[in-house]
């Protein structure tokens, strides 16, 4: 049953990605517009009732486990959606920019489908791990790791206008994606949002190392080195921007090299490295 | 009809000329104006669609005629109430005649009325006017007020033109409560109109089409600066539009000093001379270029020196200046944005496009709500008749039975049985002859009005119309 209405989950998800997709894919076409507002509204809606039932399924796994989910890949990638989702409904309550779904709500229907196919698995978690460290510790990683992936979709949505504008003859019959000046600095302020969570969340995962005894802990772990990659492009856009006048496109390309890094850390260092942090 | 289709070929498309053909052809009876029939909404006008310049501004109405016209209309007893639209585009006259048998000998009224004010003889008039009725009368208004009628369709000032002129009638008397319904209506399928179609989207004009792209790169227009090198027409014009967008600062350049003072004053700007240093632009985001100048003024190589200097905030270039004044390979520079009057115009011609598509849908919304306006209207109409007819039948029925009552003792269980028998008899009696005087109004069936008039006339009903709930 609870495999079902998990399926449930996936679906709303899937359907919430493809009209987001949607409603921005025929924006600027005149014959489709009558049925955009209905698109976005199932869109939106779709979104937010996936949100509602995919915390829910956190909550369910946290009373059932125990302690907070984030054992293996159901619940890590889970809580990788949740959190995209979150910040996603925040940034919307912020700028009702809604087009940013059509960016962040197939990454997290991946993570989901993700999920959705490791379900059957369940991993027990080492008894020392078990406390508020980890909760504070993945929180904070990932709401940093939705952050970026916002800033991602904003790059994506300044490359697309500017494109838009460099032709020209189209140029203003699309209204839903937002001024060049508006995607880089709402792009911008999530970089720095993410950046800002990242460094709490790896100072927070440092001290927690100083109250483990009983696990054997090595700084030299892939998954501590990617993300302090990770960290330092992000730190580095932020710095060329404020110095050299690094905005627009150049942070649009870097938000993406971002997003391939920290798809990397998430993802590559497990399947491809060993890491005191992967999931099993 | 065949002879009046031979002299009138451009007219014979429309069903337009069967409506002038019918008014003329039917004998005016003076028994029309003795039968008080439904009220008929007509309208005579004549646009830049039908009529050249030199018709239209013949029959135009200056603001002072307006008022005489209504005035006329209000003494002579023939029009009930109207409203006169007067623009450059268009001239219209929106009447509602009573006193009339059917929509042909309102409109009459109206052809017989503007041919002798106007000193227009009726066949240059059959020539370049349309006449609607009723329905027609309803859909043309919307269309008008939706501003599908227009010149460039989804222009926004018809909106504010016809409310103007519904105003300016009101306060003369002109309009009642018919007109009254049937603007505050239009207005609102005007807003409607806009609100779920882009027609009044995109912009149309060139310097528009230069605000909106501004809106595009940057994310506000406030605080932000336009540099306008050169002089004319074209330039000023923009200029004036982003800074009521909230562009703040004004820089103007040209080659003469003295002229760039002169135009500067316009905006309360900075005034400049220029020579080859373009080192002016380092604080201007917005550039609008147009001078006489043979070659190219603004290059790619200094103007990256200037998109360095001001830490490649973005810049939107519009150069309008034929023989170019800015070289294209500008755009090559990141965060520098290009147009040339070519694009510009492009951008306009697409916008059009765009418009023309949503005037479809426009059009469906529009003959969707005239056609919901009317039922409602029909309804409206019939209504205090059928009030007036309910009314006079339990007046009938309370009478007799208070008479029985006196002249009888019975128990007051025994009065309410009665009463309540005789409203069930009363209610049964008016239910078959109401119920498909609705359906018959509901259908668009034409004899309505004469229905109505039949009941009125059988039961000698007193129908006054000024109570009707219009």
């Amino acid at each position: 049953m609870i495999n079902f209405l998990f399926l449930v989950t996936l679906l709303i998800y899937l359907a919430a990605s493809i009209f987001q997709t949607l409603s921005l894919a025929i924006s600027s076409r005149t014959e489709a517009a009558v049925i955009r507002p209905t698109i976005e509204r199932i869109a939106f809606w779709g979104t937010g009732i996936g949100f509602a039932f995919l915390s829910l399924f956190i909550a369910l796994w946290w009373l059932t486990q125990g302690h907070f989910p984030m054992t293996h890949w159901t619940d890590s990638t889970a809580f990788f959606a949740w959190a995209i989702t979150l910040i996603y409904l925040i940034i919307v309550r912020l700028t009702h920019l809604r087009a940013l779904g059509s960016f962040v709500m197939p990454v997290a229907f991946i993570a989901i489908l993700i999920s959705y196919s490791f379900a059957t698995h369940t991993a027990a978690l080492p008894e020392p791990l078990q406390n508020y460290w980890l909760l504070a510790h993945t929180t904070l990683i990932f709401l940093a790791y939705a952050a970026f992936i916002a800033a991602f979709g904003f790059g994506l949505m300044y490359l697309m206008t500017e494109r838009k504008i460099r032709k020209k003859t189209d140029a203003l019959l699309d209204n839903l994606l937002p001024s060049l000046g508006t995607s880089d600095g709402l792009g911008y302020r999530c970089t720095i949002l993410g950046v800002i969570l990242l460094t709490m969340g790896v100072i927070v995962g440092s001290l927690w190392t100083q109250y483990i005894r009983d696990v054997p802990w090595r700084w030299l772990d892939a998954k501590v080195i990617s993300t302090l990659v990770t960290w330092f492009i992000y730190v580095a856009q932020i710095g060329l921007r404020q110095f050299w006048g690094w905005h627009g496109r150049r942070a649009a390309y870097t938000a993406i090299i971002g997003f391939v890094a920290v798809l990397c850390t998430y993802v590559g260092v497990d399947l491809f490295l060993d890491s005191m942090h992967t999931y099993r | 009809m065949n002879s009046f289709r031979h002299s009138f070929p451009n007219l014979t498309q429309s069903p337009i000329c069967d409506i002038i053909y019918q008014a003329y052809k039917v004998p005016f009876h003076l028994l029309d104006f003795l039968v008080k029939g439904m009220n008929q909404i007509v309208s005579i006008g004549t646009s830049h669609h039908v009529a050249p310049i030199e018709f239209r501004e013949k029959l135009a109405f200056s603001e002072a005629q307006i008022i005489e016209s209504l005035q006329h209309f209000r003494e002579s007893d023939q029009v009930q109430e109207a409203v006169i639209l007067s623009t450059c585009n268009r001239v219209e006259v929106y009447a509602v005649a009573n006193a009339v048998r059917n929509a042909d000998a309102a409109a009459k009224i109206l052809v017989e009325f503007l041919s002798r004010y106007h000193q227009i003889g009726v066949e240059s008039l059959k020539k370049w006017t349309y006449l609607h009725h009723n329905l027609e009368t309803i859909q043309h208004l919307f269309r008008v007020t939706a501003s599908l009628d227009s010149m460039v369709v989804g222009e926004s000032q018809i909106l504010g033109q016809v409310k103007a002129a519904y105003d300016a009638s009101r306060e003369a008397g002109g309009a009642g409560t018919i007109l009254n319904r049937l603007f505050t209506k239009a207005f609102s399928v005007g807003k409607r109109v806009r609100s779920e179609t882009t027609i009044a989207s995109g912009a149309v004009s060139i310097s528009y089409a230069a605000v909106e792209l501004a809106k595009k790169i940057f994310n506000t227009l406030e605080g932000k600066t336009v540099a306008i090198v050169g002089a004319g027409e074209m330039s000023e014009l923009t200029a004036k539009h982003l800074v009521s967008n909230g562009v703040s600062n004004v820089i103007v350049a040209n080659r003469t000093y003295e002229r760039a003072v002169k135009v500067a004053e316009k905006f309360n700007g900075t005034p400049l001379a220029y020579d080859t240093d373009l080192s002016f632009l380092i604080d201007a985001d917005i550039v609008i270029s147009s001078t006489n100048a043979p070659d190219y003024l603004i290059k790619r190589r200094p103007l990256a020196d200037v998109m360095r200097k001001r830490k490649h905030r973005y810049m939107f270039l519009i150069d309008i200046a034929v023989p170019r004044d800015i070289e294209p390979d500008v755009s090559k520079i990141d965060h520098a944005f290009l147009y040339n009057i070519d694009d510009l115009e492009a951008v306009v011609a697409s916008n059009l496009k765009d418009r023309q598509q949503e005037a479809t849908r426009a059009e469906q919304i529009v003959t969707d709500e005239a056609k919901r306006f009317y039922d409602q209207l029909q309804i409206f109409q019939v209504n205090p008749t059928i009030k007036a007819l309910h009314q006079q039948f339990r007046e009938i029925a309370d009478t007799e039975l208070q008479a029985c009552f006196y002249k009888t003792a019975l128990s007051d269980q025994q009065e309410a049985a009665i009463a309540s028998m005789t409203q069930a008899i009363v209610k049964k009696l008016l239910h078959h002859p109401m119920q498909n005087l609705r359906c018959a109004v509901n259908d668009g069936d034409a004899d309505h009005g004469q229905y109505i008039q039949a009941l009125q006339e059988l039961f000698a009903l007193d129908v006054n119309d000024d109570n009707s709930g219009m």
